[in-house]
């Protein structure tokens, strides 16, 4: 006598499906906290550091004959609605006209940034083995009305820049504000 | 006589529909794994508005959560609650009276805190400034920082890298 077929096949094959309620509700929970923390807008931050209030003007004035032999490049950027001026510790640069701004403002009244960097650049390029102390410090005035927005985009500007074969150099990102004294 | 109850169609009533589920599974763990992709721990830093708006820069150093002066169009704010009208500003003095005494404040509980939990005095603090005030506003704001032992400041700025 055969043995009779197995059943097995022919058994219940029973569908299971995966239980994902539980995940369901962790998504439910988590994509909601997720969303509350995201970044819509990146930010960033300029940094300037300046020296304590304590430190600043009163001791300024005595003379330390060993820091009065450093050699200071004193770069200047004042920044007015007609362009932007440079001068060092020593001379005003001019611009091509021989009066005037350094780098004039565009017709459009904004300012050549361009033109900027470019000057700096060359600047930069002129004094880089001289041994300034303050290579990298530059001094920035601006006129009372000059919004806020110019004076970050000129920070731009002076970060950095490439060098010829194409690296990234810092140009003078130590920034110092001042106010013009007329 | 009555007719006898349908058996299949009795068990017809049984029959259970699932909801598929699999492709919003699917959208889920995408949207789940950017979301935490993009998640910080810090939190909003600012809070942009009408009147604040930040100005852009390609910078991309990310700032911390410090004391936050913020220089909107018509009012200054410490830490979001407003201190002075910027129409207050005195306008033969450098230093803002009003602004100097909410930072004093400030500072000097930074100092007791240094003191007594030894949280460290960063001396840092974030300004935040509209992108259309004046370089004298801004000037004033800084120097007033700088003379109440907030030296380190950090101006904040949209980020916005050059595309190349």
């Amino acid at each position: 006598m055969a043995y009779k077929p197995s059943m097995r096949r022919s058994g219940m094959t029973a569908d299971i499906e995966l239980d994902i309620k539980p995940v369901m509700n962790l998504m439910v929970v988590l994509i909601p906290l997720l969303l509350a923390g995201v970044e819509m807008v990146k930010l960033s931050i300029v940094e300037i550091d300046l020296p304590p209030a304590s430190a600043g003007a009163g001791k300024g004035d005595e003379k330390d004959p060993e820091k009065e032999k450093e050699k200071k490049l004193g770069l200047k950027i004042a920044i007015t609605m007609d362009g932007i001026s440079l001068a060092t510790a020593g001379t005003v640069l001019t611009g091509e006209e021989g009066e005037g701004p350094t780098i004039p403002a565009q017709a459009t009244g904004e300012q050549d940034l361009d033109m900027l960097k470019e000057k700096l650049v060359e600047l930069k390029k002129a004094i880089a083995e001289k041994g300034f102390k303050d290579k990298n410090t530059a001094i920035i005035t601006a006129g009372k009305d000059i919004e806020y927005q110019v004076i970050i985009s000129v920070l731009d500007a002076i970060q950095s820049y490439k060098d010829d074969a194409g690296d990234i150099q810092p140009l003078f990102p130590q920034v110092n504000f001042g106010q013009v004294v007329i | 006589m009555a007719f006898r109850p349908s058996k299949s169609k009795k068990h017809n009533t049984q029959l259970q529909g699932t909801l598929n589920m699999n492709s919003m599974m699917d959208m889920m763990t995408i949207i789940l794994l950017f979301l935490l992709k993009s998640y910080s721990t810090s939190g909003a830093l600012a809070t942009q508005s009408e009147s604040l708006k930040l100005p852009v820069s390609m910078r991309t150093t990310k700032p911390k959560k410090e004391l936050n002066v913020a220089v909107a169009k018509d009012v200054i704010l410490v830490n979001e609650q407003p201190v002075m009208s910027t129409g207050d500003v005195p306008p033969n003095e450098i230093i803002i009276p009003q602004l100097e005494l909410k930072l004093r404040e400030y500072a000097q509980r930074e100092r007791e805190l240094e003191i007594e939990v030894g949280k460290e005095f960063t001396h840092e603090v974030i300004i935040q400034g509209d992108e259309s005030i004046t370089y004298e506003l801004l000037f004033r704001v800084m120097y007033t920082c700088g003379q109440s032992e907030f030296n380190k400041m950090r101006l904040l700025t949209v980020s916005s890298p050059p595309t190349e």
